[in-house]
């Protein structure tokens, strides 16, 4: 089948890693057999870049060296150095967001669960241009980073939908991703409340959704705002260049510009 | 001149501190490099003394770091003479128009209706609260990926 811009055909493929679900869809309008190669291909070493981070950092495996360092079994001290470089990294987004972010949970244990899923996420978008891939979207958990377009060739940016927290089989709304590559969605509706706020009392949003340049960035400061309300929200848009949707548990909104309708 | 400049290191550090109390209001937190312009007079070139007839009373200049906003950079400059802070002047403020910007970019009450809507079908992707990989099998990620076949 020969090339035309009206065969764009958006493929995907999914796997499980770190307790979720991650799925990468490729846009392509060459031979059907060639895109699909692609796509196995690509599929392949993003899921084997997920699996080096799981198998090391997650505290969804028993063995791994974070849930020996969670259980006391290693000290920090002793960790390897890709270890403590996260946990140095987790440490500065807690200086910068003024400790609404934290690798640590309300019980002390250490959990960098969250920024070891971005950062799996930031190492496979460099192996998929790597590999000279130029138009896909990848889904990680509910966290988005995206490349080129859906249509390869036009200016038509991806379009992800964000859920509502009141009625999860349906869109609160959309952003189009376009000038910020990463969104990232934290919240207390999914996995029960795993975000504790700060001074303990009951979160202000039940679900903030970030844009940013980084994946990284939106999901340390989707955390950080569901964790600090307004006042960490309030500084996160002025000190990163990032987008906001957040979400009350009584059903009403904040946005910044980015996530409003054009007027 | 040791002790002068020690106590001088001192006022800074709590004339710092009190700046990011005073500063809890917004992100700017500005605070002063403690490296900057240690030396005497006429380290940055203002240094504008005026009881130059004494030398322990020579204004001494400190440059705080230059602090990157979104919205511009912010540093200030303190001026001590005497051990007294005589002077505290902005070396870069954001200006009135990004002061506009940067209000305009908050996040603002919005009604559903006023949020960029979209079907599930006009869609690429789903972003949502961290999907368990039980909760994907039923969520509109896994609808989307089916079509994406």
């Amino acid at each position: 089948m020969p090339h035309t811009s009206s065969s764009t055909q958006l493929r995907a493929r999914t796997f499980r890693s770190m307790g979720t679900v991650v799925s990468l869809t490729v846009a392509s309008g060459g031979y059907a057999q060639t895109a699909v190669d692609e796509l196995e291909s690509a599929a392949a070493v993003v899921e084997d870049k997920f699996t080096e981070l799981d198998l090391a950092f997650s505290l969804y495996r028993n063995g791994s060296e974070a849930s020996r360092l969670a259980r006391g079994e290693l000290t920090l001290a002793y960790a390897s150095e890709s270890m403590r470089a996260l946990y140095a990294e987790a440490a500065e987004w807690r200086l910068a967001t003024d400790g609404a972010f934290t690798a640590e949970r309300a019980d002390g244990t250490l959990d960098l669960s969250g920024i070891v899923k971005a950062r799996a996420v930031r190492e496979a978008a460099m192996s998929l241009e790597a590999l000279g891939l130029r138009d896909w979207c990848l889904n990680a958990g509910g966290d988005v980073l995206v490349s080129g377009s859906p249509g390869p060739g036009t200016e038509e940016p991806w379009l992800a939908g964000i859920v509502d927290p009141q009625d999860r089989r349906a869109l609160l709304g959309a952003y189009p991703m376009a000038t910020l590559p990463a969104l990232a969605t934290s919240g207390t509706a999914e996995r029960g409340q795993h975000i504790w706020s700060v001074g303990g009392a009951a979160p202000e949003f039940n679900q903030v959704s970030v844009a940013a340049t980084d994946i990284v960035t939106a999901d340390v400061l989707a955390t950080a705002i569901v964790a600090g309300g307004t006042r960490t929200l309030d500084q996160a848009v002025e000190k990163w260049k990032v987008e906001v949707l957040a979400a009350r548990p009584d059903g009403t909104l904040l946005a910044t510009p980015g996530f409003r309708k054009p007027a | 001149m040791a002790t002068a400049l020690a106590s001088a290191g001192i006022l800074l550090a709590g004339w710092q501190s009190g700046a990011h109390i005073a500063d809890t209001g917004t992100t700017t937190t500005t605070s002063l490099s403690s490296s900057a312009t240690s030396g005497g007079s006429g380290n940055t070139g203002s240094t504008g003394s005026t009881g130059s007839s004494k030398t322990t009373s020579t204004a001494a200049t400190y440059d705080g770091t230059a602090v990157q906003t979104r919205f511009g950079t912010v540093q200030v400059r303190v001026t001590i003479q005497g051990g007294k802070i005589t002077e505290v002047t902005a070396l870069h403020l954001t200006d009135a128009e990004r002061k506009s910007a940067q209000i305009s970019s908050r996040a603002a009450p919005v009604l559903r209706s006023e949020v960029l809507q979209a079907q599930s079908a006009d869609v690429q992707t789903v972003g949502g609260a961290t999907v368990t990989s039980d909760a994907y099998l039923t969520s509109l990620q896994a609808a989307l990926d089916a079509a994406h076949f």
